[in-house]
């Protein structure tokens, strides 16, 4: 959506700015609702899309509205809620509210009211008001997917990357990123930070002319090398602050199978002011053990460890039963409209998004394409 | 509040205030206003929209069919509505008003066609057909069925541009007005909704070939009484599909029930000056059969829109 994105100064002059609130605090509590959500989305066995959607509502809402004016975890939770009905993956609103009490302390818990379920309800239509009904979100996860299906060279090199650049993704969320660029930009900054991690160089590609340099100037114009490492040096900054270096975040509910990425990609202590460049990228990287004795998921997450595995018959039914057909479309059309989530079509690898199979039926018409992509995790493939 | 004055105003989060001038249309389920954007001076158009709240809220439906709007609304299409703001009334225990602001378009194509008598020049009913299918051809590429395509719901600029209105909202929500007198008219519905079938795109095409003819005639093509009169007319004008042509699924109506209908009807005879290529893709938007109906795209690259313009 146009009128979504913001320059530097912009960022830094927002209502909480206004409000008093330095630069770093309201960085931190941007990390910390959009932690928040993605771990509530994960606890209530949301889509990856459906949490990603929440947290973008977040970041724009507080580009209109104070931290100290909307305690953040209220509106994370209002942001879930909404995100959860726009996706076609709803969930009551007192049930979002219980596993947020499961996963804030007393203290933060407090900041909903006597009456929780009102509180997030009265917020409801200032939300819609405020992020202006522009209630579809696009993100990257998709433009990665259609990217990497163009990409040639090693299989299991490349699927490797994808993991890590979806990764990367998620943990995008955290930052204001989202506020900053649109989705197919992020996507192929964070292929690139990927690419560059686990040596994986793309040497050719499908669709490849003469005129390109680099892959991505296929589908993105006018993006220059340092556009995309600022864009990197933004994620990487997140691994560089541990989660107890503030006593404010939120607990650590998912137990983490593997080292914070903090030890193995993020930069060295040399500090922000002298960032490591995504073309030398930190010497932990060669550590990364082949591809062969990969454990399940190597890099630790800023977002936390991947979920359980979804059971076969769990996954690869409708997530929802399917949702009413909307009065415009009265009759069964040809297929689902844009946003109802269809089932995601059952694959022979449930677990996880396919990246390079392309998802169900290839789309025919320029109507009727199935929903993108079909799978509904946060984390990519083991 | 609305009704019983015609002053209100309904301020929203983003500083807007509008102030009501005058009612311009209330359909079977809504009220639109003539309105002042008191901070611009704009005039809009404010559709008043009435929102059962559930236990959660707002509910899906209604967030599905608002962020429709807006994001079609972000491809500024020409030949669509803009929708400027979305505002809040007065919440009344399990109800939220909310007003859809809209462009102000001078009027509809139902009091175009009135105010022109004499009818209109070729060239200018081949211009107003392009644009209407063109605004359709865009819903449909993003898989919308206006579903209630009239005179009435398309919008004519002052000099003379078409703009769709009225799509992607559902027809519930002013539950207080689902009672009136006002009867929703049949005369556009494609025959597969009078016999209750499911259907999809091709009911607008139906209705743009009526609206067309409409253009030539002045006057609607087939102005049934009741569902059931409706298709007895369409059958007399364009002859009684054939029996191979019947759906054989899901269907009560009975073929032999238009036994007594002649299998050819007297559409050929068009009145007027109505050229041969014309003929040809009106009877094509009105294929009984939606499977074999011309599509909205199809239709655009017809000959009657692509061959040299004649003076005629
Ligand atoms: N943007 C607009 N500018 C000017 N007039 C408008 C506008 N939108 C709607 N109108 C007028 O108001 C009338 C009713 O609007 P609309 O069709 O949106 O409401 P409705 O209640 O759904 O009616 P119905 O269900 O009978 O079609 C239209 O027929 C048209 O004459
Ligand atoms: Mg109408």
């Amino acid at each position: 959506m146009p009128g979504w994105y913001y320059d530097k100064k912009e960022l830094k002059n927002t209502p909480s700015a206004q409000d008093g609130i330095d630069y770093q605090t309201e960085m931190r509590y941007r990390k910390e609702g959009a932690r928040f959500i993605i771990d509530t989305g994960i606890k209530m066995d949301l889509g990856y899309s459906t949490s990603a959607t929440g947290v973008v509502y977040f970041h724009r809402f507080y580009m209109f509205h104070s931290f100290k004016q909307f305690p953040r975890y209220v509106t994370a939770c209002c942001c879930l809620f909404l995100a959860g009905k726009v996706e076609e993956t709803p969930k009551k609103c007192k049930d979002i509210i219980k596993t947020a009490r499961g996963l804030l302390t007393d203290q933060k818990f407090n900041t909903f009211g006597d009456d929780p379920k009102e509180e997030v309800m009265t917020l409801e239509r200032i939300l819609l008001q405020t992020i202006k009904f522009d209630l579809q979100v696009e993100h990257p996860y998709a433009y990665l997917l259609k990217y990497a299906k163009c990409l040639k060279g090693d299989k299991v090199k490349l699927n490797k990357m994808v993991q890590m650049a979806w990764t990367f993704v998620n943990d995008s969320l955290c930052t204001t990123l989202a506020l900053q660029w649109e989705p197919e930009i992020i996507a192929v900054a964070l292929m690139y930070l990927a690419g560059k991690l686990s040596q994986f160089d793309v040497i050719d590609w499908t669709g490849r002319t003469a005129k390109h340099l680099r892959w991505w100037e296929m589908f993105v114009e006018d993006v220059t090398m340092d556009l995309l490492e600022d864009i990197c040096h933004q994620v990487l900054d997140l691994y560089s602050q541990t989660p107890s270096q503030s006593n404010e975040s939120p607990p650590q509910n998912q137990p983490r199978l593997n080292p914070p990425p903090s030890s193995s990609v993020a930069r060295p202590s040399n500090g922000q002011n002298n960032p490591v460049s995504p073309d030398q990228p930190p010497p932990m990287h060669s550590s990364i053990p082949p591809p062969s004795d990969v454990p399940t998921y190597i890099y630790g997450t800023f977002t936390g460890a991947p979920p359980p595995v979804p059971g076969f018959p769990g996954f690869s039914a409708p997530p929802m039963s399917a949702p009413p057909v909307p009065p415009h479309m009265a009759a069964p059309p040809p297929g689902p409209p844009p946003n109802i989530a269809a089932p995601p079509p059952v694959f022979p690898f449930v677990n996880h998004p396919p990246p390079f199979a392309p998802p169900g039926v290839p789309p025919g018409a320029n109507y009727y394409q199935p929903p993108n992509p079909p799978h509904r995790q946060f984390y990519p493939p083991p | 509040m609305a009704d019983r004055s015609s002053h209100f105003s309904a301020p929203d989060q983003t500083g807007h205030e509008y102030e009501s001038l005058s009612r311009i249309g209330s359909g079977a389920y809504g009220t639109v206003y003539k309105a002042k954007d008191k901070r611009t001076n704009r005039v809009v158009a404010l559709k008043k929209v009435c929102v059962a709240l559930t236990e959660d809220g707002i509910p899906m439906n209604t967030l599905r069919e608002i962020g429709l709007l807006k994001q079609l609304n972000a491809h500024e299409h020409p030949n669509i509505v803009r929708l400027l703001d979305i505002c809040y009334g007065h919440r009344t225990g399990k109800e939220l008003i909310m007003y859809l602001v809209f462009e102000h378009v001078e009027q509809d194509l139902g009091s175009y066609i009135e105010r022109n008598p004499r009818g209109f020049n070729t060239i200018q009913i081949k211009n107003l057909s392009r644009e209407i299918l063109n605004g359709v051809d865009f819903l449909h590429s993003n898989r919308i069925v206006h579903r209630d395509l009239k005179p009435q719901n398309l919008l004519v600029t002052f000099d003379g541009h078409i703009k769709l209105a009225d799509f992607g909202l559902a027809k519930t929500y002013d539950f207080d007005m689902k009672l009136t007198s006002v009867v929703v008219t049949l005369w556009y519905r494609a025959p597969e909704v009078l016999l209750g079938l499911p259907y999809a795109t091709p009911v607008d095409v139906w209705s743009i070939g009526c609206i067309i003819v409409e253009l030539y005639n002045l006057t609607p093509l087939f102005c049934g009484t009741s569902e059931g009169d409706q298709l007895t007319t369409i059958f007399r004008e364009l002859g009684r599909p054939s029996e191979t042509d019947w759906p054989k699924d899901n269907i009560s109506i009975k073929w032999e029930s238009f036994r007594s209908i002649d299998s050819t009807g007297y559409m050929h005879n068009f009145s007027g000056n109505i050229c041969e290529t014309a003929k040809d893709l009106i009877m094509r938007m009105l294929t009984f059969d939606p499977i074999k109906r011309i599509s909205a795209m199809e239709a655009l690259n017809h000959t009657y829109f692509t061959e040299e313009p004649i003076n005629t």
